[in-house]
């Protein structure tokens, strides 16, 4: 009896329980937007700020000094320390290797150019001193633990490097050269260009033009193992970039590791903070020195938390109107129905059984508006993540689970107060019209 | 005539009147149904517009995005400018105020008397003294204000951290830089820890550095952070260009290219958001009212019983959606735009400016709404009252 009065209530008042219903999956479709959108936005706006380029800089130890100005570094070549080449592999296999996206090796060395003619007869133009940048275009390392190989490059660290033509290959003798040294040589691509340090030499094919806004638009970027033979410096670099996603840093990761309690190592050494992902690479590539590139993690950090936080109080906003308007809807829903309440209560209905029965009507209406307005919601937050960031969120469970109770609870506190007073009508002056 | 419909409006009121005060909890459902509506979009417009403005703002913790330098010396450090182009650099500009910094880099080398150690290192002189404070990392053994900018007296410096460890320097130690036959002492103030190329440097004042190499009123270069969308400091550079045709106006391009990437993303995700959860609250308070209305058809049969053409009931509920509109969107609004404040202050830590376009538009907003909402009500002009008051329609 109490189903039938249930379906009865539906199939007798259709429009009333559609409009009901459609405001409840409108109210919860605003939530799951976005509750979809912001617990998302955190792992997408981290990979959007590598563009920012390198957070990590890897150099060796026992380096000396460098004399680095604008970009370019005054030492004579000998000077300072070197790295293996060969341990570059391993920083895939670190705890937190999934958070590693990019790296790239370098090795400068300051070199004579000299532009070959096009044709026999022409003269050889003076030559030029500029630096060779050596680094990886498209290298590709295996992954032990995953089992597929990882493709890095200078183009993945230093995202803003702009090259017009096509990068070098790395197994040929290729290279790009920087867009202020090929205005002065008056090169192109296609063109042969000399490259010499003392009497080591090498003619190298120009395949770009590369743009960036520093000193490398005076410098010629070729492959590393180019750059190693020149400067007889086999198998090795000088530093090493590195983009790592990471958790922006929050008082705890800004405590010093070694003044831990091993439990709160352990959660530190597993969170994804930029210091604990410098630490083990540290571990990993022995002799050398990881330091943050503070003016890029830290502004990053404070503007992810930020718009976090933005999002989240926009979220906040959104269920809170979506509640009131959903509460508002379930309230005028039970304040007009006081005639039939009074029948109910003349035919000897209890006051509990009457606010029993309409609950049942609302948490029912609120399952099934909370479902489509749960569909509804993850389109619409496909829409947004595809358009904004070009991948979708994925729907959760949580998210799912959140809105159906949100729905539940809104209708019922909506529906709670007329309820009460309804609870309270005789029902001989309701019936009589007063 | 003229005593007839003034009359007629009279009644008109009244009716207007019963019609809201007849029910209180459906007059304050109704209420709070838009007022909810009116609140959230005031709210998200005042602040999506004010996030957008703030987060260029925050962009400048990246630090310098513009560096104006001799020009084609990209690659050299000798060449150097006039000191006097800070003064042409513009600094007011409607997004907010331009830092600027001017910088004389030199080799030089420098001395420890308390360790005994020496070496050669880049000295920077700068000014205003300790302008990256956005990246000065306090040293572990922190000064009396470690988060405030260096003191800019000539006879102090701030030791990249690189660069101390290597010289075995420490705060307050002495350091004596000499260059040539010219040489000058200061004392490390702070240590200074940025991950780039800081950490291997000497900042001292711009004044000492310029007494060391004998080049006054000489400096390598500027650097400028400038606040204002993408598209804004583009055009500053633009302009800036045009202005000092004598030197080389570039921007910083991991900054300006990426940060540019991440505003329009961030700005995107905001309006995108935005828009949905005001179309999606709009719907879902248009839903809740068009049930209110529908329950209405025994003041509507009532009223045609009694005489009242189709058009003038009408008439009276779209005068009561407005006014309801209209209460709504003032009461709602109102709370919307404190809302906004305080989630800006939450967020930036400074309140949202409320902007007083927004006001309107969103009480307009709630109204359109509301006067929607009622529309259903037009079906009832057909029903036959005697059909409803014997309860079957």
């Amino acid at each position: 009896m109490f189903l039938r009065l249930v379906a009865d209530s539906f199939g007798r008042r259709p429009r009333h329980k559609l409009l009901t219903g459609a405001a409840l999956a409108l109210g919860m479709g605003v939530a799951t937007t976005a509750l979809s959108v912001v617990l998302d936005v955190g792992d997408r706006l981290a990979k959007e700020f590598r563009s920012l380029g390198a957070n990590l800089l890897v150099t060796p130890q026992a380096d000396s000094l460098p004399l680095e100005i604008g970009g370019v570094d005054y030492r004579p070549v000998n000077a300072g320390a070197y790295l293996p080449e060969a341990d570059l592999p391993k920083l895939k296999t670190i705890f937190w290797h999934n958070n590693i996206i990019a790296f790239a090796p370098i090795l400068e060395v300051p070199v004579n150019t000299a532009i070959l003619p096009k044709t026999i007869s022409s003269a050889f133009t003076p030559s030029l001193s500029t630096s060779l940048i050596g680094t990886w275009s498209q290298h590709s390392i295996w992954t032990p633990d995953l089992q597929t190989r990882f493709v890095t490059g200078i183009e993945r660290t230093n995202p803003w490097w702009s090259v017009e033509g096509r990068w070098f290959s790395e197994d040929a003798a290729d290279c790009v050269i920087g867009a202020n040294f090929a205005r002065k040589t008056g090169r192109q691509i296609g063109d042969a260009i000399l490259v010499q340090d003392g009497d080591k030499g090498q003619i190298l094919k120009v395949t770009g033009i590369l743009s960036t806004g520093g000193s490398e638009d005076d410098a010629i970027v070729t492959s590393i193992a180019i750059a190693q033979k020149i400067s007889d410096k086999p198998g090795e670099y000088r530093k090493l970039f590195v983009s790592a996603l990471t958790k922006p840093e929050d008082a705890f990761a800004r405590r010093d590791p070694k003044a831990m309690t091993p439990a709160e190592y352990d959660r530190w050494f597993c969170t994804p903070y930029i210091s604990s992902i410098a630490f083990q690479i540290q571990q990993e590539l022995p002799g050398t020195d990881v330091r943050v590139i503070r003016r890029v993690a830290e502004g990053e950090g404070q503007i992810l938390t930020r718009v976090q936080t933005l999002l989240w109080l926009v979220t906040g906003a959104a269920l809170l109107a979506a509640a009131l308007a959903v509460g508002a809807s379930s309230a005028a829903s039970v304040i007009e129905r006081r005639v039939e309440i009074g029948l109910m209560k003349a035919l000897g209905a209890g006051s509990g059984m009457v606010g029993f029965l309409l609950a049942a009507e609302q948490l029912l209406l609120a399952l099934v508006g909370g479902g489509i307005g749960y569909a509804l919601g993850i389109v619409l937050a496909r829409m947004v993540g595809e358009k904004i960031f070009g991948a979708a969120p994925e729907p959760t469970l949580l998210v799912f689970l959140v809105v159906i109770g949100l729905a539940a609870l809104v209708t019922l506190l909506g529906s709670a107060i007329p309820l009460r007073r309804a609870s309270r009508i005789e029902p001989a002056p309701i019936l009589r019209g007063e | 005539m003229s005593e007839l419909r003034a009359t007629n409006l009279a009644m008109f009121w009244r009716i207007i009147r019963r019609l809201l005060s007849a029910n209180r909890g459906r007059l304050f459902v109704m209420l709070l149904a838009l007022g909810a509506g009116a609140a959230v979009t005031a709210a998200l417009l005042n602040l999506q517009v004010d996030a957008k403005r703030r987060l260029t703002t925050e962009f400048r913790a990246f630090g310098p995005n513009v560096l104006i330098i001799p020009k084609g010396s990209l690659s050299s450090s000798s060449e150097t400018l006039p000191e006097s182009t800070v003064h042409l650099v513009p600094v007011n500009l409607p997004s907010g105020r331009v830092g600027v910094s001017s910088a004389l880099y030199m080799i030089g080398s420098v001395s420890v008397p308390q360790s005994g150690k020496s070496l050669t290192a880049v000295v920077a002189g700068s000014n205003p003294f300790g302008f990256l404070k956005v990246a000065v990392v306090s040293s572990s053994t922190p000064t009396s204000s470690p988060k405030g900018p260096a003191p800019s007296r000539e006879d102090v410096c701030v030791a990249g951290a690189r660069f101390a460890q290597q010289v075995g320097a420490q705060q307050n130690s002495k350091l004596v830089l000499t260059s040539g036959d010219r040489r000058e002492s200061c004392r490390v103030a702070n240590l200074r820890q940025t991950g780039g190329p800081e950490d291997d440097r000497v900042e001292i004042g711009l004044r000492a550095a310029q007494r060391l190499v004998d080049l006054s009123g000489r400096i390598s270069a500027i650097e400028l952070i400038v606040p204002g969308t993408p598209g804004e400091i583009q055009s500053y550079i633009a302009d800036l260009q045009r202005q000092l045709p004598d030197v080389d106006v570039r921007p910083i391009r991991q900054f300006t290219e990426g940060e540019a990437k991440i505003y329009n993303r961030i700005s995107g995700l905001l309006t995108g958001t935005v828009g949905i959860v005001l179309l999606l609250t709009a719907l879902c308070v248009m839903a809740a009212m068009t049930n209110v209305a529908m329950e209405r058809k025994m003041d509507v049969g009532l009223m045609k019983a009694i005489g009242g053409a189709t058009r003038r009931v009408i008439r009276l509920f779209l005068v009561e959606a407005v006014l309801l509109g209209l209460a709504g969107g003032l009461i709602g609004a109102a709370a919307g735009m404190f809302l906004s404040m305080g989630l800006g202050k939450a967020v930036f830590g400074v309140a949202a400016q409320p902007r007083l376009i927004v006001y309107p538009v969103a009480v307009g907003l709630t109204i359109f709404v509301a006067v929607l909402s009622a529309f259903p009500l037009r079906r009832l002009a057909s029903i036959r009252p005697a059909s409803v008051f014997r309860g079957e329609a």
